[in-house]
C-alpha cells in the first residue's frame, strides 16, 4: 500500500467513532417509526460517546462530541446546545470515572451506562421543563432511554470488536 | 480486548484532547443554550438551521424512501390479517359518506345561490404545495418533521401543514429545498382554534403528549364543551385559513384535550397551505370602519400570530 493510501486509511480509522456518532444523529432524524411508532428510537450517539470516552478517549475528542451534539440539536429542531451539553457533560463525568471502568466486567460497565443515561435524561428533562415553563411528562423520555439502555450490550459488543479488530489494527 | 483502554494516542484527538478543551466546550454549549432561550429567532441560528436542513435533505431523502417502503410492506402484512373487519368497516363508512355527499351536493346549490347575491366577495383561495415527509425528530421534547419542499416551492415560515386526515402542524424553518414542520404536539406549538357547536375560540397548546390541550378559551356566552365536538383552526391572527380540521374534543370541562385527526405514525404525503389573508384594501366596503378583529392588515396580523405561536 502506498504511503498516501495508508495515511488516508489511518485518518478514516481515527474518524470512525465520530462518523458513527453522526450516523446515530441521522438515525434520530429519519422517520423510522419502529413497530408502528411503538418502539422509541434508541439514542445511538449516547452509546458511541460513552463507549469511546471509557475505552479510548483519543478516538472521541471533545470537539467531535460537540459537533455530534450540535448537529443533533440542529436536525431535531430543539434548542441549540442542549444535546451538545448533555453529551459533553456525560463525557466529562465518564472520563473522570475511567480508571474505575477499565478492566471491569461488561455488566458493571452496562450499569455505569444506565447511570449515565438516567442522569442525561434528568438533565434533559430539567432543562426542557425550565425552558418551556411547565413540568413536562417524563414517560416518553424514560421509554426512549430504556430502549437506549437495552441496546447498549449489543452495540457495546459490536464497538468492542470494531475497536480492537479494525481501528487498532496496524 | 487487551488493547481496549490503552492510551495509544492514535485517534483524532491525539493532539487536541484535554480536560481544558472539554470544559471550555461545555461552557460554549451552555452559553448557546442560554442564548437560544432569549433569542431563538436570531438570524444566525435561523440561518444555521436552514443551512443544515438544505445540506442534509438529500441524505434524508435517500434514506426515507426505502424506510417508507419497508414500513408500507409491514403495514400490508398486518392489514392482511384484518382485511375482513376492515372491509366491513369501510362499507359502513361508505354508506354514511354517500349520505353526506348527497347533503353536500344539495348545500352546494344553496350556497351558489347565496353567492350570486350582490356584494359577495369570495375569500382568497389557499394554494396547497405537496411534499413528502423525509425526516422526523425522534426526540421526546422536540416534535417536528422535515418535508422536501422549501422556499423554492414558495413554502414560508408560519404556513399550515395538513395531511389527508387533518392539520399536522406549521412551518417553522424554511430552507431552500426542505422545511421543518412543528407538530401540534410540540410543547412550543400554539394554534388559534375554534370549537364547532360550542361557539368558543381558544388556543391549542402542545404538551409533548399525544393529545394537545385547549388552554385559553374566549367566548361571549357561557360555553358548553362536550366530547366529540369538532376543533378547527379559527384563522385568528391571519396566517392560517379558517376551518382546517384539527380533531375532536375528548374531555368536556376541566382539562380540555383534543384527539387529533392526524396520525403522525402514518403521515407521509402532506400539503403546505400557502394562504394569504385578504388585505384591508381589497376587502369588502361593508367592513370599512367597523374593522372586525379578523380583518386587521396582513403584516400586523402576522406579527401577532408569530408572538402567539412562540415559534423558534
Amino acid at each position: 500500500m502506498g504511503y498516501r493510501a495508508e495515511n488516508l486509511l489511518n485518518m478514516l480509522k481515527a474518524a470512525t467513532p465520530t462518523l458513527l456518532g453522526l450516523f446515530g444523529v441521522l438515525v434520530l432524524s429519519l422517520p423510522l417509526r419502529l413497530v408502528e411508532g411503538h418502539l422509541p428510537t434508541p439514542i445511538i450517539p449516547l452509546v458511541v460517546v460513552f463507549f469511546w470516552s471509557v475505552y479510548s478517549p483519543d478516538y472521541m475528542p471533545s470537539p467531535s462530541v460537540f459537533i455530534i451534539g450540535l448537529l443533533q440539536d440542529l436536525l431535531t429542531g430543539g434548542p441549540l446546545g442542549l444535546w451538545a451539553s448533555v453529551y459533553l457533560v456525560t463525557q466529562f463525568v465518564v472520563t473522570s470515572q475511567r480508571s474505575y471502568f477499565l478492566g471491569r466486567e461488561q455488566k458493571v460497565v452496562w450499569l455505569g451506562f444506565t447511570l449515565a443515561a438516567v442522569s442525561a435524561s434528568l438533565m434533559l428533562w430539567l432543562v426542557m421543563s425550565l425552558m418551556s415553563g411547565v413540568l413536562l411528562p417524563l414517560g416518553g423520555l424514560l421509554g426512549q432511554m430504556a430502549a437506549t439502555i437495552l441496546i447498549y450490550p449489543l452495540f457495546g459488543a459490536a464497538f468492542r470488536e470494531l475497536h480492537s479488530r479494525v481501528l487498532l489494527e496496524a | 480486548m487487551d488493547y481496549l483502554g490503552q492510551d495509544r494516542r492514535e485517534g483524532l484527538g491525539r493532539k487536541a484532547n484535554s480536560r481544558v478543551l472539554l470544559f471550555l466546550l461545555i461552557l460554549v454549549s451552555i452559553f448557546l443554550l442560554l442564548s437560544s432561550l432569549y433569542s431563538a429567532q436570531a438570524s444566525v441560528f435561523q440561518k444555521a438551521r436552514e443551512g443544515v436542513l438544505d445540506a442534509t435533505s438529500p441524505i434524508l431523502e435517500l434514506f426515507s424512501g426505502p424506510i417508507a417502503a419497508v414500513n408500507n410492506a409491514i403495514g400490508y402484512v398486518s392489514d392482511y390479517f384484518s382485511v375482513l373487519e376492515q372491509n366491513k368497516a369501510l362499507r359502513d363508512e361508505n354508506a354514511e359518506l354517500r349520505q353526506w355527499m348527497n347533503e353536500a351536493l344539495e348545500l352546494r346549490t344553496v350556497v351558489a345561490g347565496y353567492e350570486g347575491l350582490a356584494g359577495y366577495q369570495a375569500p382568497p383561495v389557499a394554494k396547497p404545495i405537496s411534499a413528502y415527509v423525509i425526516g422526523e425528530s425522534n426526540d421526546v421534547f422536540a416534535k417536528s418533521m422535515i418535508i422536501n419542499a422549501g422556499r423554492r416551492q414558495s413554502v414560508e415560515s408560519g404556513q399550515a401543514v395538513v395531511d389527508a386526515d387533518g392539520m399536522i402542524g406549521r412551518i417553522v424553518n424554511a430552507g431552500a429545498n426542505a422545511s421543518r414542520v412543528l407538530l401540534l404536539t410540540d410543547v412550543q406549538s400554539r394554534v388559534p382554534v375554534y370549537i364547532e357547536g360550542a361557539d368558543a375560540e381558544g388556543i391549542l397548546v402542545g404538551r409533548t403528549r399525544a393529545r394537545p390541550a385547549i388552554a385559553v378559551i374566549d367566548s361571549p356566552d357561557e360555553i358548553e364543551i362536550r366530547p366529540g365536538q369538532r376543533v378547527l383552526t379559527s384563522g385568528a391572527g391571519g396566517v392560517l385559513p379558517r376551518g382546517l380540521p384539527i380533531g375532536l374534543i375528548e374531555e368536556g370541562n376541566g382539562d380540555i384535550t383534543v384527539d387529533l385527526y392526524a396520525n403522525y405514525v402514518r403521515t407521509r404525503l402532506v400539503r403546505v397551505i400557502n394562504y394569504s389573508f385578504p388585505a384591508i384594501d381589497d376587502a369588502s366596503p361593508l367592513i370599512d370602519g367597523a374593522s372586525p378583529a379578523g380583518a386587521a392588515g396582513p403584516e400586523s396580523g402576522r406579527a401577532d400570530a408569530r408572538a402567539a405561536a412562540g415559534e423558534g
